[in-house]
């Protein structure tokens, strides 16, 4: 007995000793395994070879590959590689014929009928039918699926009976969309909606073959055996939140001739200097750079900045903290927050300050001009004015009768966030005599969780843009809306805010756009919001490549145009 | 105590009182040596004697204090402020007036872009001939030094009320449950397992998350989840000892369970106690640190040696020299806590006394 | 010893399903919640809620919970990948999660174990200062700045490593992070190792072995490493859960689909059933290596009789 106790201590020091061979040639066995597998599977490991094939960098996983589930950028975009809706956006974001091959519009506006390609195919040769928009809209605005875009189609799109299925009150089936034929697709709207072509590139429109969907049970879109391509790539190595998967060029494309990548090979880096030294090694053709990253790259001529769309802004609680409902103190503190000094010193990735509701360069008017092109329209109430800010901080405070005041700030526990937010505290507290501000970081979800409890006073937060119209923000602001954290109220705003989503406004384009200030005019002179910068992503891109296209909504990159040169 | 007084015949040699006669009579020096060697003084008078013999020993207690001394200084040596933002001034290298002639310190550094390296000098570039940082300024134009020091002070902090959560929960805990045994230690077993068996960044951000992130909830969600190692090696130790015969002796002497845990075995296990003691410092450390790591840590703008780390962490590739002091100012901090600690266990540890 | 391994088997089965409750009421603490994107309204969080049961007393959530998981079923993610199944989450990551983990044990172990006995032999000489110098960079320098270092040193300037994870070269590119997450076992061990070998090499019985002869290897391997096995093997079975079950930051910088980033996402956006699952996975891997570690107590010192009492 005593022995082979002895033996077994042994044994157990020099297992320790083999662990470290075990592992190895475990590791060894398996990579031999991995190589058999990918040579197998073609294309997929030929990351770097001198093919035409893009490796693209992104920061986060998939979160679902259902477009009707879907809901980050990521997702948007490898979705948008392999399916098309009826339009898909152009270089200019506008959008275009994609499946749909005419449509028309009746008279009053409210009907819209598409006829699809006759050539389109779903990647398992049946064709792509009328019946398959309507099983994915159906989907989409069914409470048993509930879709968090569910309002893309009821709020945004004014499809009929949309909003009441949402609520449950009809059955997904009574949805104002139609099968006319097999090629023809019927859309009934409440009221015109202006931008209602422009909602049809975005993922929750994309259409489902229902048959192929019931045919995965509950696996749908988790692996490339349970995805269907109907567009430029197919999608051949994936698993649910991987951090490299791959598609290849869909060959029975109906545009197969225009796409000339070969493949995308996706790989997910979440840190930022080993992307960008992946970037310098040839590994990746495009990837994000982190604001520290900036000073190696500022000089390189393939490093760019792309808009991204997201308005970054302070949001007072208005209706909650006494001292944030007067309004010399909110434009006290709006006035003393110097942008240019945030976007240029801290940010650096070709952020632009913003002093406007409405962020720049994503929604072009009736004359295609930009919304937000004039930032000084509202200069005399948001602009950086230490003097006029530290003159409304003096009455604001002889008004509440107080000589300091201490405010919380809530912000996200992310990079950029965490480091705007110390800027602010420190310019605020700079110029404002008197003023603590005491930041509090969280977890993204419960900053959002607190602010719609009104469990905030001040509250960094962003909003990005779900369709290319100012409304997708003033809309915010209407009394009782969710994401109007300061809980403000004007009825005379809210009354705008109707009169161009289902109002009389909604056919006149130019009226509406006019009125659309007017509306913004009123969150800016009541310091609503203290809009801070719109977002703008720093990137490296392979001068081997051309024809990548950038849009700050929806699909934030298309491939499809894309060239990659030897 | 007692139990010691009354069998030690040298007590009663050095009560006596020696009368000026002596002195003049005996070699002095040599009695002295005699008494120092095999009398007389208290435990502790023992172990300070022995602690001071070890050079590293000594050396590190140095250390320890001049790190305390500058991370009470530190801060106020120069004329910025933890949380005073220069953002005309980022991302500046490090300077030393008194050192410039030498080549060194004098504000250039090289950096590697895409497109070649260059030695820029941002001081000389913006004409800020009077500026100096000792250690750079960071992505916010603050001052490293200052930082470093004000890092250095709550980490300090943090490692402090680590060491004594270990000391007091865990090893008690450890020590009760390992020598009673049978029924007791069964329960107390399943109690840690269920504490510990709960992956600590759940537990500890969950406590963030209903708590004001602050200092007191971290050492707070430190005491939840560090005294378990320390309980694993007390027991481990105790097991070990517990059936060994001069346990028995103390027993049969009439001894009480407790006389026993920390009278008899406790002197005898302090080497592997220490050296965990020592390890569960930078653990503490290294778990705030993961708490700013995903912004639960001690909320900014202010910062420990961990925080610090991971912000420099960011300029890793582009300004390498901003993570270097934080890096430099912990491993000099464990060098030392090792230091001490080896030189305590071979003092404190009876077994070691002819050593 | 048979009976005493039976009765620790059964409580540890007692001992989870009391963490899977505890863990079921933290989830109920937890802030936030999973569905609190800024474009929800009301009326979508609750059709969530109902969706995925949420809306149900804890009590019935937990049976089901506990019936589902016999049945092999996790339940699916709400967010992190919307509607997968955990178990197809877990079955791909974590294998990789345990191969980089059990390779940097194995390397640290190793390592460490040589580091303190060298030093332990040598004690108080120059060797004996290197191999103090060693442990303390390794538990004072961060894994995350080691795996940078290291990965730009032998990923981006040498190029002898892949400086990403990739499943076609699962060996290659495993190296840079298993060895970064091994320096702080290596200290850890390489420390505990040299205090237990000074301590055992000063013992009565090793002066009695050496008189019998005993000497070299046999004196140091057979006789005083076993006897400072046990509090080594005390430090290293946490560590081994711990590495085993992911480092988030590791897992970032080398891209590594693991299971660390996984739970650090899924409670940062309140994915409850993926913390879940994640951290009984975790429970049951700790508590099923203490219960190993109990049993060796015994197999490796036979003064040490765990079943004497109560049994």
């Amino acid at each position: 007995m005593k022995k082979t106790k002895a033996f077994l201590a042994v044994a157990l020091a020099s297992a320790m000793v083999a662990g470290l061979a075990g592992c190895g040639s475990d590791a060894a066995a398996d990579a031999n395994a991995g190589t058999a597998a990918a040579s197998s599977a073609g294309e997929a490991s030929g990351a770097a070879s001198g093919s035409s094939e893009m490796n693209v960098m992104i920061e986060t996983p998939v979160e679902s590959l259902d477009p009707q589930q879907a809901t980050d950028g990521t997702s948007f975009e490898v979705i948008a590689n392999y399916t098309d809706g009826l339009m898909q956006m152009d270089a200019d974001g506008q959008a275009v014929n994609a499946l749909c091959d005419h449509y028309e519009l009746s008279d009053d506006g409210c009907t819209y009928t598409f006829y699809i390609r006759e050539d389109a195919n779903w990647s398992n040769g049946t064709p792509v039918t009328a019946a398959d928009f309507v099983f994915a809209w159906q989907r989409a605005v069914d409470p048993a699926v509930a879709s968090e875009y569910a309002y893309m189609m009821s709020d945004i799109g004014q499809i009929k009976n949309a909003a009441e299925i949402i609520a449950g009150d009809m059955d997904k089936s009574e949805l104002g969309v139609a099968a006319l034929d097999d090629k023809t697709l019927q859309v009934e709207l409440n009221v015109p909606v202006s931008y209602f072509l422009s909602l049809l590139y975005f993922p929750t429109y994309y259409p489902v073959n229902e048959e192929f969907y019931n045919s995965c049970g509950d696996t749908f879109a988790t692996s490339p055996e349970t995805t269907l391509s109907n567009g430029a790539f197919i999608l051949d190595s994936y698993e649910p939140a991987a951090t490299a998967f791959h598609l290849s060029k869909n060959e029975d494309y109906y545009d197969a001739d225009n796409v000339s990548l070969s493949g995308l090979s996706y790989q997910v880096i979440q840190d930022s200097q080993q992307a960008l030294m992946s970037y310098q090694t040839g590994a990746l053709d495009i990837t994000l750079v982190n604001g520290e990253q900036v000073d190696q790259v500022k000089d390189d001529s393939e490093f760019m900045a792309i808009g991204a769309g997201y308005l970054w802004y302070v949001s007072p609680n208005i209706a909650g903290v006494p001292e944030l409902a007067n309004l010399n103190i909110r434009m006290a503190l709006t006035m003393a927050i110097n942008r240019e000094s945030i976007t240029t010193d801290v940010l650096k990735d070709g952020s632009e300050p913003t002093y406007t509701a409405v962020p720049m360069d994503f929604a072009a008017g009736p004359d295609g001009s930009d919304f937000s092109e004039d930032q000084t329209k509202y200069s005399d109430v948001c602009a950086y004015d230490t003097d006029a800010a530290a003159d409304y901080w003096a009455k604001g405070l002889e008004e509440l009768g107080i000589t300091e005041l201490t405010l919380d700030m809530v912000v996200d526990a992310d990079d950029a966030p965490q480091k705007v937010a110390q800027v602010l505290k420190e310019q605020w507290e700079t110029t404002l005599p008197g003023l603590t501000v005491n930041l509090t970081v969280e977890p993204k979800k419960q900053r959002v969780q607190d602010m719609q409890d009104g469990n905030f006073e001040l509250g960094l937060t962003r909003w990005g843009p779900d369709y290319a119209d100012p409304m997708t923000y003033l809309g915010m602001w209407i009394t009782d809306n969710s994401n109007n954290y300061g809980l403000w109220s004007n009825s005379e705003y809210d009354a705008i805010i109707a009169e161009c989503t289902t109002g009389e406004l909604c056919t006149d384009a130019e009226g509406r756009w006019e009125r659309l200030y007017d509306a913004e005019e009123l969150v800016m002179n009541d310091a609503v919001i203290f809009p801070l910068y719109t977002q703008c992503n720093a990137m490296m891109l392979s001068s081997k490549v051309t024809g990548v296209e950038f849009h700050p909504v929806a699909l934030n990159r298309v491939y499809k145009n894309a060239v990659k040169s030897e | 105590m007692t139990r010691t007084k009354a069998v030690n015949p040298i007590e009663r040699v050095s009560a006596y009182t020696p009368e000026a006669a002596d002195f003049k009579l005996k070699d002095n020096a040599g009695r002295l040596e005699l008494d120092e060697n095999f009398a007389a003084q208290s435990f502790w008078k023992d172990v300070f004697i022995r602690y001071f013999r070890k050079a590293s020993a000594v050396i590190g207690l140095l250390l320890i204090v001049f790190i305390t001394f500058l991370a009470i200084v530190g801060p106020g040596m120069n004329e910025y402020t933890y949380s005073g933002q220069e953002l005309s001034q980022k991302n500046f290298a490090p300077r030393i007036k008194a050192l410039e002639k030498l080549g060194i310190f004098d504000g250039s550094e090289k950096m590697s872009t895409t497109t070649g390296t260059k030695t820029v000098n941002y001081y000389i570039e913006k004409g800020l001939d009077d500026v100096e940082y000792w250690f750079g300024s960071d992505n916010f134009g603050r001052d490293i030094w200052t930082r470093t020091w004000s890092g250095a002070r709550v980490s300090l902090i943090i490692a402090v009320a680590a060491a004594v959560i270990d000391m007091v929960i865990g090893m008690s805990y450890g020590l009760i449950s390992g020598y009673f045994g049978g029924k007791v230690d069964m329960v107390m077993q399943r109690i840690l397992e269920i504490a510990n068996g709960i992956p600590r960044l759940v537990i500890v951000t969950l406590l963030l998350l209903v708590l004001q992130p602050g200092m007191i909830t971290i050492i707070f969600a430190l005491m939840l989840t560090e005294w378990v190692g320390m309980s694993r090696i007390a027991r481990a130790e105790m097991l070990k000892l517990k059936e060994q015969e001069f346990v028995l002796a103390s027993r049969t002497l009439g001894a009480g369970s407790f006389f026993i845990i920390f009278r008899e075995v406790l002197p005898n296990i302090i080497g592997p106690i220490i050296t965990q003691v020592m390890f569960s410092i930078p653990t503490a450390i290294f778990t705030e640190a993961f708490l700013s790591f995903v912004g639960l840590g001690i909320p900014v703008p202010q910062c420990s040696l961990g925080s610090l780390i991971s912000e420099g962490f960011n300029s890793f590739t582009t300004h390498p020299y901003q993570i270097i002091p934080p890096i430099v100012v912990m491993a000099l901090l464990m060098l030392s806590f090792n230091l001490v600690a080896d030189g305590l266990r071979e003092a404190l540890d009876p077994k070691m006394k002819e050593a | 010893m048979k009976k005493y391994v039976l009765k620790r088997v059964i409580t540890s089965i007692f001992t989870l399903l009391a963490i899977l409750l505890v863990l079921f009421i933290l989830m109920q603490l937890m802030p936030g919640s999973p569905f609190n994107d800024e474009k929800l309204n009301d009326d979508q969080r609750t059709a969530l809620y109902v969706k995925y049961g949420l809306d149900q007393p804890i009590v019935v959530q937990f049976f089901k919970y506990v019936g589902n998981m016999f049945k092999g079923d996790l339940g699916v993610s709400y967010n992190i990948s919307k509607n997968t199944p955990i178990s197809q989450l877990i079955q791909t990551r974590l294998p990789i999660s345990i191969k980089i983990g059990g390779a940097a044990v194995g390397i640290g172990a190793v390592i460490g174990l040589l580091l303190g006995l060298i030093a332990a032999l040598k004690h108080d000489t120059i060797i004996d200062s290197l191999c103090t110098v060693i442990s303390v960079i390794g538990v004072s320098v961060p894994s995350y700045v080691f795996a940078l270092a290291l990965s730009y040193t032998f990923g981006f300037k040498l190029r002898w490593f892949p400086m990403l994870f990739s499943q076609q070269q699962m060996f290659s590119s495993s190296v840079l992070p298993s060895v970064s997450l091994s320096m702080f076992t290596m200290a850890s061990i390489a420390r505990f190792t040299r205090s237990e070998m000074l301590e055992v090499l000063g013992s009565d019985y090793m002066l009695l072995a050496e008189s019998k002869g005993i000497s070299g290897a046999a004196l140091i391997f057979r006789h005083a490493l076993r006897n400072a096995l046990i509090p080594i093997i005390t430090v290293l079975a946490p560590l081994i859960v711990d590495l085993m079950t992911g480092s988030l930051v590791v897992e970032k910088i080398f891209a590594i689909p693991g299971v660390g980033s996984l739970l650090v996402n899924a409670i940062q956006s309140n994915d409850y059933n993926v913390v879940i699952s994640l951290s009984f996975i975790y429970s049951a891997m700790y508590i099923g290596i203490m219960l190993v570690v109990d049993i060796l107590y015994g197999v490796i010192d036979p003064r040490i009789r765990l079943a004497k009492k109560g049994d």
